[in-house]
């Protein structure tokens, strides 16, 4: 019978856990100011928007960008590491104050997070090899094709709506992704076509090959907690004199090697 | 800024996380098989086989069981294919997580082989069983009873490990946890529905093996 007891007792935790846990609150601007310290979410898979240096420190446009919003708040920077799937339950949770890493603006992400206003803007385009014959992203709506994605991220409700033929095989990172494709174990990716060149120079041996897809320009921003107004707000303030200041650009092309495929055009309004 | 505990947008996926836990199930249960069999091998082995044969499976057993199983798995999936060996994502978590069970179950069996009083065996000897037969009759029913609740143990053990089949690709129940989680961004309640179908799992599990080892075996032990 005790064992019993211990089973039960194990169940009723967990329910209290799961209904009666302590939703952690976000910080405000003036928590973050009087923390004197910004916790930024970075996903270091993701080059050159993240990547991890010769030191193994985390690196890329999104720590430069990171790095000069700390500035402006006169705030220390934390960068914490986080991956495609979580980087909104981080938000959610408070481990963060804001999540960049690719960060697509959608209707379904802005019922649990709020954003920004856009600081880059992503065109996708299909990753495959030269040893697939399809010339047209549409050719690839067929059983025997298989893309590999990263979960959690865009592209796949893009693929399930538009080649609901092909098989997706869903993994974790950016790096296990390619090495799938790289080793045959599936065919094509779609992704950013910005961030494909760095991809394909990890494989040298693979004859890549990139499709462009006719698709609508979608805007990465910054999320913040939902409700976090102060935050917010002074983030948009921040992003508009960074973009009027060419501070975007030249982060841009330092990383990049050339400007952005599609410009954010910023406004004085917003 | 308060985050609303919202277990409806979770629920509707009730169906698609049950058939993740059908799969886990699955798993661990082919794995467990194929770890007991090479297990018994192993074992076998270990205790009356040869010093080639017993030095090949210390080697098995000790790299199996002093790596993360995790890594093992990687290893299947991602370094397999350089040389030419291409598993499917199911493919290479079943293979791992049955080698790796193997090791175990080596051990495990070894050491209720080893529990068998010598002058048993040599009593078998004497009246000339073979050692096929000797196991089926003499250790065999012996050494079931000493045995069954570390194999029911690992069997627990295997079905909640079943949750590193998702870093794969597999959609078993952490796998399908993840999609939701992706789709719905509900971790907290996700994750507190996943907890609950992987405790009724083991729960259910546990009641079966101890029921199964009651009827067959006639091992006491209580269901709680």
């Amino acid at each position: 019978m005790k064992r019993l007891g211990t089973v039960w007792f194990l169940g009723f935790l967990v329910i209290v856990l799961a209904f009666g846990v302590s939703i952690a609150q976000a910080r405000s601007l003036d928590q973050i100011i009087k923390a004197g310290e910004i916790r930024v979410g970075i996903n270091p898979t993701l080059p050159p928007l993240g990547l991890f240096n010769e030191k193994n420190e985390i690196d890329g446009f999104d720590k430069d960008f990171a790095v000069e919003i700390a500035k402006k708040l006169g705030v220390k920077l934390k960068v914490v590491r986080v991956g495609s799937p979580d980087r909104i339950p981080f938000v959610a949770a408070d481990k963060i104050d804001f999540v960049m890493g690719a960060m697509t603006r959608n209707s379904a992400r802005a019922k649990i997070i709020d954003f920004t206003l856009p600081i880059t803007t992503e065109a996708f385009g299909v990753l495959t090899t030269k040893k697939i014959p399809y010339e047209n992203y549409k050719e690839f709506n067929r059983k025997d094709i298989t893309f590999v994605q990263v979960r959690g991220t865009t592209p796949i409700p893009f693929i399930q709506k538009n080649l609901p033929k092909a098989k997706i095989l869903l993994l974790d990172n950016y790096p296990d992704v390619i090495r799938a494709i790289a080793q045959g174990r599936a065919d094509a990716m779609i992704d950013v076509i910005d961030y494909m060149w760095k991809y394909m120079k990890t494989h040298k041996q693979v004859k890549w090959k990139v499709i462009k897809t006719p698709v609508e320009i979608y805007f990465n921003c910054l999320g913040v907690a939902k409700g976090n107004y102060t935050l917010r707000d002074w983030l948009n303030v921040a992003i508009y004199e960074l973009y009027r200041d060419g501070v975007v650009d030249r982060l841009w092309e330092k990383w990049f090697g050339g400007p952005i495929v599609f410009k954010v055009h910023w406004s004085e309004w917003f | 800024m308060h985050y609303t505990l919202q277990f409806g947008q979770v629920l509707k996926y009730l169906p698609y996380l049950i058939s993740g836990a059908w799969l886990s199930f699955q798993i661990a249960f082919l794995a467990f098989c194929g770890g007991m069999v090479i297990g018994l091998v192993g074992a076998l082995g270990k205790t009356f086989g040869g010093r080639v044969f017993r030095s090949v499976v210390g080697t098995y057993v000790t790299f199996f069981t002093n790596t993360p199983q995790l890594v093992q798995i990687y290893f299947l999936f991602f370094a397999l294919p350089e040389v030419g060996i291409l598993l499917t994502p199911y493919e290479a978590v079943l293979v791992g997580m049955t080698l790796n069970a193997g090791a175990y179950l080596t051990e495990i069996q070894r050491a209720g082989f080893l529990s068998v009083h010598r002058a048993e065996m040599e009593a078998a000897e004497t009246v000339g069983m073979s050692l096929i037969q000797s196991v089926r009759y003499v250790i065999f029913p012996h050494i079931i009873k000493v045995l069954f609740p570390p194999l029911s143990n690992l069997y627990i053990i295997m079905t909640l490990g079943t949750s590193m089949a998702a870093i794969f690709g597999v959609e078993e129940l952490t796998g399908r946890a993840f999609n939701v989680n992706a789709l719905t961004f509900r971790s907290i309640e996700v994750f507190s529905v996943t907890a609950a179908l992987y405790f009724l799992v083991t729960v259910a599990a546990s009641t079966i093996l101890v029921l199964l080892g009651r009827w067959l075996f006639r091992v006491k032990s209580k269901v709680f």
